[in-house]
């Protein structure tokens, strides 16, 4: 049968629940009811060839059919500021404008600042026209709005200060245009006047916006700016552009500006989604749909990196077309999830109901519920990659990168789920796209449908996780599950009601305080069992004022599909820099003993056995196998244990000098190629043929307290897992290592580390 | 622009020639395949994706169909033929035949471009 996976889309407004806590769904179709179940997800792959499909219906007090509105997605930032009518030009004279850094000129026309509102035809902005001509929109009393445009395109990529001055009085207009000089370039400008109409109407009766157009006064917007926009600033006195361009705002003690309507200072509050107005009326306003801040300005000087250190220079607000933070939907349904239910990956599944159900409809929203404050808890904890989840959200990698297919290999599969992205590009991509402009994407919000983050859906990160979940049920081991962003939240109190924690196949994302957890819980004596590869890989964060949104900053290293731009490598959100953890000083070794050093898009490898898996230390993890058995030359969808993206032991990255590394991989090949950090210089000899760093090592070692550390070094272990039905050397091992692990008995570090 | 990201960043020129390279694709079109097959291959699978040929999963690891990649974001994303492919082997081959008419402009003899 052939599903459709998006004739309901939704998602919930937290993203773990707590059992006994209430979790709210907004859903969207085109059909006007949803028949809503409740999963709790044992194996989430849909492939025949798998483990299977396996879940468990929870009966809820929200089975059954529910009215659905087709709810829109409208993406696009601006800023908006409430002005009861300041912002509206009066008497004689209003002078405004703005630096401006353009980043696509095309499509439609892009507003710089105003309170233009399209069906009403009232107010006046300045905006870029298709071609990126400076144009002042304004409202006529009768007829049709009137709109000046200067000659002179602004070119993309280059910063300008564009400006217009309003004389009321003598029915005059100015439009200037200065462009500072750059690189070889020298300084231009021009400017026109024209004529203003007999009756202009400047007042929409609506908030001023920045970088949008009002469609209409229910807070909808249209013609977002594609780019970046420092400094807006407003006068009521007349001033000619170049002395409406110097006004640097700075407040001086017991002065006050004559003129000075408003100038908003973006370098205000760059961690906030409040934008800051200098002068003395206080026209402070507020960001929507998250636009990037902590972006570099007109007057960055590259001597600094960090926008903490000079916030001056980090002045600009980098606003997007295709932002998106929150759908904000109307909820459809809440579930108050039941104080007994076990914690898991759970999901909505949204079917068609009535008489005649189209049984080829079949939709999902992923939430996850943890323990709730009664729950008795396991303990062994899965944590769920949430962070990497949402890194990934709605990734359209195989629809947009240039180098995708060579990567992979093979005709690039599509899944469903990629046709609705290309077809509805509004519902927003992962950090590893791109920005219509270009730009890449430092933000992934979970209040928006995701639709690689469930069943039927794309299998990488969350499905293939679940092929862990389902081995632990057949193996009849208890286990929670919380997610990272309660490591985000909670620190290691999250993790301090468990003996074991275990990661799953591929936790990439981890934010500063993600990690300090982990580390502490395994000095305090806890055990982690890492069964992923490429874990711990980014510095990320989730965004304080916008606690749904994972922010990325990739920086100029690592695997990535893009880079920083110049100086704005340091999160908005946090101000701690982005990039590799490893350039942190804080390689995944440090935390696990094995580090990203390979993607294989290829053949699969296996492991097999060192001379330092001999030591008694490590005696348990291998009862059952024979010494010289090649272990996970099987595998589900991969066909090896060893494969997708794979980690090694590096002592001077800082894996502990007592760390054993008991196996490690054989049988990769020519698509086995280093991360670029592995790197320093482009050498014949990179590949899995002939370079030793390529290669997945397992690691154990003890740490304080009693604790342990494993680790696989590889995303497609725990596809191995399932192999001649769960009877294999990949599940004995894994086996081993979890009852061992789960053993009170502590483990003791050698004396000499 | 960096290799990664420059649709022109391979300079591999296809020989319309080098039948000899079509059959060992033929003979294992996932398969790992020599030097000069991996320079051909990794040419013709490299370029800006607007118009890349790719499958569209019908039903996973059960059904394909050939689509391409539409010029702008927001496009319908329809079939370019009638062909359901039942297997990843079947649709590699399906599309290396295209792809080497429209890159050498050749076609291939009949007797090494039939179905597998």
């Amino acid at each position: 049968m052939i599903y459709k996976t998006n004739e309901y889309l939704g998602y919930p407004d937290r993203i773990s629940v707590p059992a006994g806590e209430a979790v709210r769904f907004q859903l969207s179709s085109k059909r006007p009811s949803v028949k809503v179940e409740v999963l709790r997800l044992r194996c989430g792959d849909v492939d025949a060839s798998g483990p299977g499909f396996k879940y468990e219906v929870m009966a809820s007090p929200l089975d059954g059919e529910h009215a659905c509105l087709d709810q829109p997605i409208r993406p696009g930032s601006n800023a908006v500021i409430d002005h009861d009518g300041a912002l509206v030009p009066t008497g004689g004279h209003w002078c405004f404008g703005a630096y401006v850094y353009p980043t696509r000129i095309a499509d439609n026309a892009k507003a710089v600042l105003g309170n233009w509102c399209e069906r009403s035809a009232r107010g006046y902005a300045l905006e870029l026209d298709e071609e990126g001509h400076l144009v002042l929109v304004l409202g006529q009393a009768s007829g049709a709005p009137a709109r000046f445009t200067l000659d002179v395109k602004l070119r993309p990529r280059v910063w300008a200060f564009v400006s217009c001055a309003l004389d009321l009085a003598q029915g005059s207009v100015t439009l200037s245009l200065i462009v500072p000089a750059d690189g070889v370039r020298p300084a231009a400008a021009c400017s026109k006047s024209f004529a203003l109409p007999q009756t202009p109407a400047l007042d929409s009766g609506l908030p001023f916006l920045i970088a949008a157009h009002h469609v209409n006064g229910d807070r909808q917007y249209t013609s977002h700016f594609d780019g970046k926009i420092e400094s807006p600033r407003v006068f009521s006195c007349p001033l000619d552009a170049e002395a409406l361009r110097v006004f640097d705002g700075r407040l001086r003690t017991g002065v006050s500006d004559a003129g000075l309507v408003a100038f908003w200072d973006f370098s205000n509050g760059i961690s906030s989604l409040s934008i800051k107005d200098l002068s003395p009326n206080n026209l402070h306003g507020s960001l929507r749909q998250l636009p990037r801040r902590g972006v570099t300005g007109f007057h960055w000087s590259g001597s600094v990196h960090d926008w903490r250190l000079s916030p001056q220079e980090y002045a600009a607000i980098h606003f997007h077309s295709d932002d998106i933070y929150d759908c904000e939907w109307q909820t459809t349904c809440t579930l108050d999830v039941p104080a007994h239910w076990r914690s898991g990956v759970y999901a909505l599944r949204l079917t068609s109901g009535g008489n005649n159900p189209d049984r080829d409809c079949e939709s999902y929203v992923t939430f996850f519920v943890t323990p709730g404050r009664a729950s008795r808890r396991a303990d062994l904890v899965v944590v769920a990659s949430v962070a990497t989840y949402l890194a990934y959200a709605n990734s359209a990698l195989r629809l947009y990168q240039v180098h995708f297919e060579t990567l992979m290999e093979h005709v690039l599969w599509l899944p469903q789920d990629d046709v609705f992205m290309q077809e509805n590009p509004e519902i927003g991509q992962s950090t590893y796209d791109c920005h219509v402009d270009g730009s890449g994407r430092a933000y992934s919000s979970w209040l928006r449908p995701i639709l690689n983050m469930r069943p039927r859906g794309y299998w990488f990160n969350l499905v293939n996780d679940t092929h862990i979940l389902d081995w632990l049920e057949e193996k009849g081991i208890a286990y929670d599950l919380i997610t990272d962003v309660e490591l985000d939240r909670e620190g290691a109190r999250a993790l301090a009601p468990y003996r074991v924690m275990m990661t799953p196949t591929h936790p990439e994302y981890f934010s500063f305080s993600m990690m300090n957890a982990i580390m502490a819980y395994q000095n305090a004596g806890g055990r982690h069992i890492s069964m992923g590869g490429n874990a711990f890989y980014w510095r990320c964060g989730f965004h304080p004022a916008a606690p749904a949104a994972l922010e990325v900053r990739r920086g100029m290293a690592g695997t990535r599909t893009w880079e920083s731009e110049p100086g704005e490598v340091h999160l908005a959100g946090t101000g701690e820099p982005g990039s590799l953890w490893r350039h942190s000083g804080f390689a995944p070794q440090k935390l696990v003993g094995v580090g990203f050093s390979a993607m294989i898009n290829d053949t699969c490898g296996y492991y097999l056995r060192t001379a330092e898996s001999e030591d008694a230390r490590v005696a348990f993890t291998f009862e059952g196998t024979g010494r010289h058995e090649k272990f996970g030359d099987f595998g589900f969808r991969y066909n090896g244990a060893v494969g997708s993206e794979i980690d090694r032991y590096d002592l001077e990255l800082g894996t502990p000098p007592h760390a054993l590394r008991i196996a490690t991989s054989e049988g990769l090949g020519a698509g086995a190629l280093p991360t670029p950090e592995e790197f320093r210089t482009v050498v014949d000899g990179l590949d899995g043929t002939q370079n030793a760093l390529v290669r997945a090592d397992m690691v154990f070692f003890e740490t304080a307290h009693g604790g342990a550390v494993f680790a696989t070094g590889s995303i497609t272990y725990g596809m191995s897992l399932g192999h001649n039905n769960y009877d294999n050397n990949i599940s004995t091992i894994t086996l081993n290592v979890v009852n061992r692990f789960l053993d009170p008995r502590p483990f003791v570090m050698p004396a000499k580390t | 622009m960096d290799h990664t990201s420059d649709p022109g960043a391979l300079r591999y020129v296809i020989d319309p020639r080098r039948l000899d390279l079509v059959e060992e694709f033929r003979a294992s079109p996932l398969g790992v395949h020599s030097p000069e097959l991996r320079k051909l291959l990794a040419r013709m699978r490299w370029g800006k994706p607007e118009g890349r040929l790719v499958l569209i999963v019908l039903e996973p690891g059960k059904a394909w169909r050939l689509s391409r990649i539409p010029n702008r974001r927001g496009d319908r994303m329809p079939f370019v033929d009638d062909r359901v492919l039942t297997s990843l082997v079947e649709a590699e081959w399906h599309v290396f035949k295209l792809r080497w008419q429209e890159m050498t402009g050749t076609t291939l003899p009949a007797e090494i471009s039939g179905d597998l």
